[in-house]
Protein backbone atom coordinates (compact mmCIF):
# COMPACT_ATOMS: atom_id res chain seq x y z
CA UNK A 1 0.00 0.00 0.00
CA UNK A 2 1.77 3.67 -1.02
CA UNK A 3 2.06 5.95 1.37
CA UNK A 4 0.10 8.86 0.21
CA UNK A 5 0.44 12.69 2.42
CA UNK A 6 -2.94 13.62 1.27
CA UNK A 7 -1.59 17.69 2.61
CA UNK A 8 1.19 17.37 -0.10
CA UNK A 9 -1.33 15.45 -2.34
CA UNK A 10 -3.96 18.36 -2.57
CA UNK A 11 -0.89 21.16 -2.96
CA UNK A 12 0.75 19.67 -5.82
CA UNK A 13 -2.55 18.91 -7.20
CA UNK A 14 -4.35 22.62 -6.71
CA UNK A 15 -0.60 23.90 -7.68
CA UNK A 16 -0.65 22.01 -10.77
CA UNK A 17 -4.36 22.02 -11.82
CA UNK A 18 -4.46 26.13 -10.94
CA UNK A 19 -0.99 26.94 -13.12
CA UNK A 20 -1.96 24.91 -16.12
CA UNK A 21 -5.42 26.57 -16.26
CA UNK A 22 -3.72 30.13 -15.06
CA UNK A 23 -1.30 29.67 -18.33
CA UNK A 24 -4.04 29.00 -20.69
CA UNK A 25 -5.74 31.35 -19.98
CA UNK A 26 -3.32 34.06 -19.85
CA UNK A 27 -1.71 32.63 -23.26
CA UNK A 28 -5.27 32.60 -25.09
CA UNK A 29 -5.73 36.02 -24.20
CA UNK A 30 -2.95 37.48 -25.09
CA UNK A 31 -3.35 35.45 -28.89
CA UNK A 32 -6.16 37.14 -28.83
CA UNK A 33 -5.20 40.43 -28.46
CA UNK A 34 -2.23 39.67 -30.84
CA UNK A 35 -4.56 38.66 -33.52
CA UNK A 36 -6.82 41.64 -32.79
CA UNK A 37 -3.80 44.01 -33.34
CA UNK A 38 -1.99 42.79 -35.87
CA UNK A 39 -5.06 43.42 -37.93
CA UNK A 40 -4.60 45.82 -41.31
CA UNK A 41 -7.40 47.71 -41.31
CA UNK A 42 -7.07 51.62 -40.61
CA UNK A 43 -8.66 52.12 -37.33
CA UNK A 44 -7.06 48.86 -36.12
CA UNK A 45 -3.46 50.13 -37.28
CA UNK A 46 -4.35 53.56 -35.42
CA UNK A 47 -5.32 51.84 -32.05
CA UNK A 48 -1.94 49.79 -31.86
CA UNK A 49 0.10 53.30 -32.29
CA UNK A 50 -2.18 54.37 -29.99
CA UNK A 51 -1.40 51.68 -27.42
CA UNK A 52 2.10 51.59 -27.64
CA UNK A 53 2.50 55.47 -26.95
CA UNK A 54 0.16 54.59 -23.85
CA UNK A 55 2.80 51.74 -23.05
CA UNK A 56 5.14 54.07 -23.21
CA UNK A 57 3.82 57.38 -21.64
CA UNK A 58 3.71 54.78 -18.43
CA UNK A 59 5.82 55.56 -15.67
CA UNK A 60 6.67 52.86 -13.43
CA UNK A 61 7.32 55.13 -10.44
CA UNK A 62 3.53 54.90 -10.01
CA UNK A 63 3.62 51.70 -9.02
CA UNK A 64 7.10 50.84 -7.26
CA UNK A 65 5.27 50.57 -3.86
CA UNK A 66 3.34 46.94 -5.32
CA UNK A 67 5.86 46.18 -7.83
CA UNK A 68 8.71 46.28 -4.82
CA UNK A 69 6.17 44.21 -2.32
CA UNK A 70 5.54 41.55 -5.79
CA UNK A 71 9.32 40.97 -6.40
CA UNK A 72 10.12 40.48 -2.25
CA UNK A 73 7.17 38.09 -2.29
CA UNK A 74 8.18 36.24 -5.47
CA UNK A 75 11.66 35.86 -3.29
CA UNK A 76 10.02 35.05 -0.09
CA UNK A 77 8.35 32.05 -2.28
CA UNK A 78 11.19 30.68 -4.08
CA UNK A 79 13.02 30.48 -0.79
CA UNK A 80 10.06 28.99 1.29
CA UNK A 81 10.11 26.33 -1.75
CA UNK A 82 13.81 25.75 -1.49
CA UNK A 83 13.09 25.14 2.43
CA UNK A 84 10.80 22.60 1.76
CA UNK A 85 13.04 20.38 -0.49
CA UNK A 86 15.97 20.77 2.19
CA UNK A 87 13.45 19.62 5.21
CA UNK A 88 12.60 16.81 2.97
CA UNK A 89 16.19 15.74 2.21
CA UNK A 90 16.65 16.13 6.13
CA UNK A 91 13.38 13.37 6.38
CA UNK A 92 14.77 11.21 4.00
CA UNK A 93 18.30 11.35 5.71
CA UNK A 94 16.64 10.19 9.12
CA UNK A 95 14.12 7.77 7.93
CA UNK A 96 17.23 6.05 6.19
CA UNK A 97 19.36 6.30 9.33
CA UNK A 98 16.54 5.17 11.17
CA UNK A 99 15.79 2.02 8.98
CA UNK A 100 19.55 1.24 9.24
CA UNK A 101 19.84 1.21 12.95
CA UNK A 102 16.78 -0.97 13.24
CA UNK A 103 18.51 -3.34 10.75
CA UNK A 104 21.91 -3.16 13.01
CA UNK A 105 19.76 -3.66 16.16
CA UNK A 106 18.19 -6.90 15.05
CA UNK B 1 -9.96 75.79 -56.52
CA UNK B 2 -6.96 76.30 -54.61
CA UNK B 3 -4.97 73.46 -56.22
CA UNK B 4 -3.66 73.22 -59.79
CA UNK B 5 -6.29 70.87 -61.09
CA UNK B 6 -9.88 72.83 -60.28
CA UNK B 7 -12.80 71.20 -61.01
CA UNK B 8 -11.22 69.77 -64.81
CA UNK B 9 -9.71 66.83 -65.12
CA UNK B 10 -6.32 68.25 -66.67
CA UNK B 11 -3.72 69.70 -65.07
CA UNK B 12 -2.92 72.85 -66.74
CA UNK B 13 -0.69 74.09 -63.84
CA UNK B 14 2.94 72.81 -65.78
CA UNK B 15 2.08 74.68 -69.05
CA UNK B 16 5.33 76.66 -69.94
CA UNK B 17 5.35 80.15 -69.75
CA UNK B 18 6.51 81.11 -72.93
CA UNK B 19 6.62 85.04 -72.77
CA UNK B 20 6.53 88.10 -69.92
CA UNK B 21 4.87 90.31 -72.67
CA UNK B 22 1.29 90.71 -72.36
CA UNK B 23 1.23 92.45 -75.59
CA UNK B 24 1.54 89.66 -78.35
CA UNK B 25 -0.43 86.63 -77.25
CA UNK B 26 1.19 84.51 -79.53
CA UNK B 27 0.05 80.97 -80.06
CA UNK B 28 3.77 79.02 -79.59
CA UNK B 29 2.95 75.58 -80.86
CA UNK B 30 5.93 74.08 -79.17
CA UNK B 31 5.06 74.64 -75.87
CA UNK B 32 3.75 71.64 -73.87
CA UNK B 33 1.01 70.82 -71.94
CA UNK B 34 1.16 68.40 -69.03
CA UNK B 35 -1.74 66.06 -68.00
CA UNK B 36 -1.55 64.90 -64.71
CA UNK B 37 1.86 66.24 -63.77
CA UNK B 38 2.94 64.17 -66.96
CA UNK B 39 4.46 66.23 -69.62
CA UNK B 40 3.11 65.43 -72.91
CA UNK B 41 2.88 66.51 -75.94
CA UNK B 42 0.39 69.01 -77.82
CA UNK B 43 -0.94 66.36 -79.54
CA UNK B 44 -1.38 63.97 -76.85
CA UNK B 45 -2.90 66.96 -74.81
CA UNK B 46 -5.51 67.78 -77.58
CA UNK B 47 -6.04 63.94 -77.50
CA UNK B 48 -7.18 63.58 -74.14
CA UNK B 49 -9.02 66.31 -74.55
CA UNK B 50 -11.45 65.03 -77.25
CA UNK B 51 -12.14 62.13 -75.08
CA UNK B 52 -14.27 64.70 -73.48
CA UNK B 53 -17.53 64.69 -73.51
CA UNK B 54 -19.54 67.72 -74.73
CA UNK B 55 -20.10 69.10 -71.76
CA UNK B 56 -16.85 68.49 -70.07
CA UNK B 57 -15.37 70.69 -72.73
CA UNK B 58 -17.85 73.46 -72.68
CA UNK B 59 -17.02 73.37 -68.91
CA UNK B 60 -13.84 73.78 -69.21
CA UNK B 61 -13.89 76.60 -71.75
CA UNK B 62 -16.03 78.27 -69.32
CA UNK B 63 -13.29 77.90 -66.48
CA UNK B 64 -11.05 79.66 -69.22
CA UNK B 65 -13.13 82.31 -70.11
CA UNK B 66 -14.79 80.92 -73.45
CA UNK B 67 -18.19 80.52 -74.67
CA UNK B 68 -18.42 77.07 -75.38
CA UNK B 69 -22.08 77.77 -77.34
CA UNK B 70 -19.38 79.85 -80.11
CA UNK B 71 -17.87 76.86 -81.28
CA UNK B 72 -19.83 74.17 -83.46
CA UNK B 73 -17.61 71.35 -82.75
CA UNK B 74 -15.65 69.89 -80.56
CA UNK B 75 -12.48 70.52 -82.67
CA UNK B 76 -12.91 73.75 -82.43
CA UNK B 77 -13.97 74.01 -78.70
CA UNK B 78 -10.14 72.33 -78.50
CA UNK B 79 -8.03 74.56 -80.74
CA UNK B 80 -9.63 77.47 -78.79
CA UNK B 81 -8.93 76.32 -75.57
CA UNK B 82 -5.27 74.98 -76.39
CA UNK B 83 -5.15 78.60 -77.66
CA UNK B 84 -6.32 80.10 -74.88
CA UNK B 85 -3.82 78.06 -72.60
CA UNK B 86 -1.34 79.46 -74.43
CA UNK B 87 -2.53 82.93 -74.07
CA UNK B 88 -2.74 82.47 -70.19
CA UNK B 89 0.83 80.97 -70.27
CA UNK B 90 2.01 84.24 -72.06
CA UNK B 91 0.83 86.31 -69.44
CA UNK B 92 2.67 88.16 -67.69
CA UNK B 93 2.45 87.19 -63.95
CA UNK B 94 2.32 90.61 -62.33
CA UNK B 95 -0.46 91.68 -64.31
CA UNK B 96 -2.76 88.76 -63.16
CA UNK B 97 -1.82 89.57 -59.75
CA UNK B 98 -2.98 93.21 -60.08
CA UNK B 99 -6.03 92.16 -61.51
CA UNK B 100 -6.59 89.78 -58.92
CA UNK B 101 -5.81 92.40 -56.35
CA UNK B 102 -7.82 94.88 -57.92
CA UNK B 103 -10.82 92.43 -58.30
CA UNK B 104 -10.37 90.86 -54.58
CA UNK B 105 -10.53 87.17 -55.72
CA UNK B 106 -9.66 84.89 -53.19
CA UNK B 107 -6.02 83.11 -54.03
CA UNK B 108 -3.09 82.48 -52.44
CA UNK B 109 0.14 84.66 -53.87
CA UNK B 110 2.24 81.99 -55.03
CA UNK B 111 -0.67 80.54 -57.70
CA UNK B 112 0.22 79.24 -61.16
CA UNK B 113 -1.29 81.51 -64.17
CA UNK B 114 -3.42 79.32 -65.19
CA UNK B 115 -5.20 79.62 -61.47
CA UNK B 116 -5.11 83.07 -61.37
CA UNK B 117 -6.42 83.67 -64.74
CA UNK B 118 -9.90 81.27 -64.02
CA UNK B 119 -10.27 83.52 -60.90
CA UNK B 120 -10.20 86.80 -63.36
CA UNK B 121 -12.66 84.63 -65.96
CA UNK B 122 -15.20 85.32 -62.63
CA UNK B 123 -14.73 88.72 -62.44
CA UNK B 124 -17.65 89.99 -64.55
CA UNK B 125 -17.62 94.01 -62.94
CA UNK B 126 -17.71 96.87 -65.82
CA UNK B 127 -15.84 99.10 -63.08
CA UNK B 128 -12.10 99.45 -63.85
CA UNK B 129 -11.30 102.14 -61.98
CA UNK B 130 -7.96 101.44 -59.55
CA UNK B 131 -6.63 98.80 -62.12
CA UNK B 132 -3.41 99.30 -64.03
CA UNK B 133 -2.93 99.22 -67.62
CA UNK B 134 -1.22 96.32 -67.60
CA UNK B 135 -3.87 94.73 -65.40
CA UNK B 136 -6.20 96.05 -67.88
CA UNK B 137 -4.44 94.71 -71.01
CA UNK B 138 -4.52 90.84 -69.36
CA UNK B 139 -8.91 91.57 -67.97
CA UNK B 140 -9.74 92.80 -71.81
CA UNK B 141 -7.76 89.50 -73.54
CA UNK B 142 -9.51 87.14 -71.05
CA UNK B 143 -12.52 88.81 -72.13
CA UNK B 144 -11.48 87.90 -75.58
CA UNK B 145 -10.41 91.28 -76.80
CA UNK B 146 -7.66 91.68 -79.19
CA UNK B 147 -4.60 93.94 -78.25
CA UNK B 148 -1.39 94.87 -79.08
CA UNK B 149 -0.71 95.87 -75.52
CA UNK B 150 0.69 99.10 -75.56
CA UNK B 151 -2.46 101.24 -75.75
CA UNK B 152 -3.82 103.72 -73.44
CA UNK B 153 -6.30 102.96 -70.32
CA UNK B 154 -9.38 104.82 -71.73
CA UNK B 155 -8.56 102.80 -75.11
CA UNK B 156 -8.84 99.91 -72.95
CA UNK B 157 -11.94 100.62 -71.61
CA UNK B 158 -13.43 101.61 -74.39
CA UNK B 159 -13.05 98.90 -76.09
CA UNK B 160 -13.87 96.82 -73.01
CA UNK B 161 -17.73 98.32 -73.25
CA UNK B 162 -18.09 98.58 -76.52
CA UNK B 163 -17.80 94.39 -76.41
CA UNK B 164 -20.22 94.45 -73.05
CA UNK B 165 -22.60 95.13 -75.65
CA UNK B 166 -26.19 97.24 -75.81
CA UNK B 167 -28.77 94.95 -73.88
CA UNK B 168 -26.05 93.79 -71.09
CA UNK B 169 -25.09 97.40 -70.43
CA UNK B 170 -28.61 98.11 -70.32
CA UNK B 171 -29.29 95.52 -67.87
CA UNK B 172 -25.97 96.35 -65.80
CA UNK B 173 -27.35 99.88 -65.36
CA UNK B 174 -30.87 98.65 -64.99
CA UNK B 175 -29.27 96.21 -61.48
CA UNK B 176 -27.21 99.05 -60.69
CA UNK B 177 -30.04 101.10 -59.85
CA UNK B 178 -31.66 98.54 -57.98
CA UNK B 179 -28.20 97.76 -56.22
CA UNK B 180 -27.76 101.38 -54.80
CA UNK B 181 -31.75 101.22 -53.78
CA UNK B 182 -30.80 98.20 -51.86
CA UNK B 183 -27.71 99.17 -50.46
CA UNK B 184 -29.82 102.47 -49.50
CA UNK B 185 -32.32 100.41 -47.91
CA UNK B 186 -30.01 98.21 -45.68
CA UNK B 187 -26.88 100.18 -45.73
CA UNK B 188 -23.49 99.75 -47.14
CA UNK B 189 -20.26 97.64 -45.33
CA UNK B 190 -16.70 99.02 -45.56
CA UNK B 191 -14.46 96.22 -47.21
CA UNK B 192 -11.38 95.95 -45.68
CA UNK B 193 -7.78 95.97 -47.71
CA UNK B 194 -7.17 92.83 -49.82
CA UNK B 195 -5.27 90.12 -48.56
CA UNK B 196 -4.22 86.92 -50.67
CA UNK B 197 -5.04 83.62 -49.14
CA UNK B 198 -2.33 81.98 -46.71
CA UNK B 199 -0.66 79.62 -48.55
CA UNK B 200 -1.04 76.87 -45.83
CA UNK B 201 -4.41 76.87 -46.19
CA UNK B 202 -4.68 76.43 -49.58
CA UNK B 203 -7.61 73.59 -49.13
CA UNK B 204 -9.47 75.66 -48.01
CA UNK B 205 -12.77 76.35 -49.53
CA UNK B 206 -13.03 79.85 -51.33
CA UNK B 207 -15.51 82.38 -51.10
CA UNK B 208 -16.97 82.22 -54.13
CA UNK B 209 -17.27 85.85 -55.31
CA UNK B 210 -16.29 89.24 -55.13
CA UNK B 211 -15.60 91.22 -51.85
CA UNK B 212 -17.55 94.40 -53.17
CA UNK B 213 -20.77 96.56 -51.76
CA UNK B 214 -23.85 95.02 -52.17
CA UNK B 215 -24.57 97.58 -54.78
CA UNK B 216 -21.60 96.18 -56.90
CA UNK B 217 -22.86 92.42 -56.45
CA UNK B 218 -26.13 93.48 -57.62
CA UNK B 219 -25.18 95.41 -60.54
CA UNK B 220 -22.97 92.42 -61.36
CA UNK B 221 -25.30 89.47 -60.24
CA UNK B 222 -28.51 91.03 -60.46
CA UNK B 223 -30.67 91.75 -57.46
CA UNK B 224 -31.50 87.80 -56.57
CA UNK B 225 -27.95 86.78 -57.51
CA UNK B 226 -26.45 89.68 -55.57
CA UNK B 227 -28.53 89.22 -52.50
CA UNK B 228 -27.92 85.08 -52.40
CA UNK B 229 -24.31 85.85 -52.45
CA UNK B 230 -24.53 88.09 -49.66
CA UNK B 231 -26.09 85.51 -47.92
CA UNK B 232 -24.40 82.58 -48.90
CA UNK B 233 -21.29 84.82 -48.01
CA UNK B 234 -22.63 85.57 -44.84
CA UNK B 235 -23.87 81.80 -44.25
CA UNK B 236 -20.41 80.91 -45.12
CA UNK B 237 -18.55 82.42 -42.41
CA UNK B 238 -21.31 81.11 -39.99
CA UNK B 239 -20.62 77.15 -40.79
CA UNK B 240 -16.77 78.35 -41.06
CA UNK B 241 -17.61 79.40 -38.06
CA UNK B 242 -19.37 77.12 -36.57
CA UNK B 243 -17.09 74.02 -37.67
CA UNK B 244 -14.31 75.91 -36.03
CA UNK B 245 -16.28 75.55 -32.97
CA UNK B 246 -16.82 72.03 -33.02
CA UNK B 247 -13.81 71.48 -34.22
CA UNK B 248 -12.27 72.61 -30.58
CA UNK B 249 -15.10 70.61 -28.80
CA UNK B 250 -13.99 67.93 -30.56
CA UNK B 251 -10.18 68.88 -29.83
CA UNK B 252 -11.68 68.93 -26.21
CA UNK B 253 -13.40 65.81 -26.46
CA UNK B 254 -10.09 63.96 -27.50
CA UNK B 255 -7.97 65.52 -24.66
CA UNK B 256 -10.62 64.22 -22.05
CA UNK B 257 -10.75 60.81 -23.38
CA UNK B 258 -7.17 60.24 -23.70
CA UNK B 259 -6.90 61.73 -19.89
CA UNK B 260 -9.43 59.30 -18.62
CA UNK B 261 -7.88 56.63 -21.00
CA UNK B 262 -4.41 57.12 -19.22
CA UNK B 263 -6.33 57.32 -15.95
CA UNK B 264 -8.31 53.99 -16.78
CA UNK B 265 -4.90 52.44 -17.86
CA UNK B 266 -3.12 53.06 -14.30
CA UNK B 267 -6.24 52.19 -12.44
CA UNK B 268 -6.06 48.90 -14.26
CA UNK B 269 -2.53 47.70 -13.95
CA UNK B 270 -2.52 48.94 -10.32
CA UNK B 271 -5.49 46.24 -9.51
CA UNK B 272 -3.84 43.47 -11.64
CA UNK B 273 -0.67 44.20 -9.50
CA UNK B 274 -2.98 43.90 -6.10
CA UNK B 275 -4.18 40.63 -7.55
CA UNK B 276 -0.99 39.64 -8.32
CA UNK B 277 -0.06 40.60 -4.68
CA UNK B 278 -3.03 38.92 -2.64
CA UNK B 279 -1.89 35.40 -4.88
CA UNK B 280 1.40 35.88 -3.86
CA UNK B 281 0.60 36.47 -0.04
CA UNK B 282 -2.01 33.31 -0.44
CA UNK B 283 1.13 31.45 -1.76
CA UNK B 284 3.23 32.23 0.67
CA UNK B 285 1.43 31.65 3.81
CA UNK B 286 0.14 28.19 2.02
CA UNK B 287 3.85 27.24 1.61
CA UNK B 288 4.60 28.64 5.80
CA UNK B 289 2.21 26.20 6.92
CA UNK B 290 3.13 23.47 4.51
CA UNK B 291 6.67 23.99 5.79
CA UNK B 292 5.77 23.53 9.04
CA UNK B 293 4.08 20.84 8.63
CA UNK B 294 7.00 19.38 6.72
CA UNK B 295 8.98 20.25 9.62
CA UNK B 296 6.67 18.42 12.27
CA UNK B 297 6.08 15.25 10.21
CA UNK B 298 10.08 14.75 9.66
CA UNK B 299 11.01 15.88 13.44
CA UNK B 300 8.32 15.16 16.04
CA UNK B 301 6.41 12.36 14.66
CA UNK B 302 9.41 10.11 13.04
CA UNK B 303 11.08 10.30 16.72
Amino acid sequence: MPDVDFFNFFRWTLGTVVTIYASIVTAQSMYGWYVWLAGADKHISMIRRYVIVHGLRLRFLRFWGDVLITILLCVTFMLLWRAHAVVNQIGETLHSNVQRHAQQSH
Amino acid sequence: MSSGTPNNPIDVTALAKTSSDTSVPAIKPTAVPSVSGVTMAPSAFSRQLADLPREELEHLAEEYGLDGSDYKTPQHLIAALHERRQLIAGMDREALLDVIRWGRRPVTANASNELLAQQIVKIRTMRFHGLSQRGLVVLAQLRGIDLRGDEMIPDIVRKLKKQEGFFKKLNRKRRAMIGGWVSSMIGENVTAEYQFLPAPEAGRPETSSRQGTIKEEIEESGLLGGLTNRIKKSADSYVNQKLDEIEARIDRKLDEIDRRLAEWRDKEIANRLRILKITLWASVIVGAFSLIYSYIKVYVLQQ
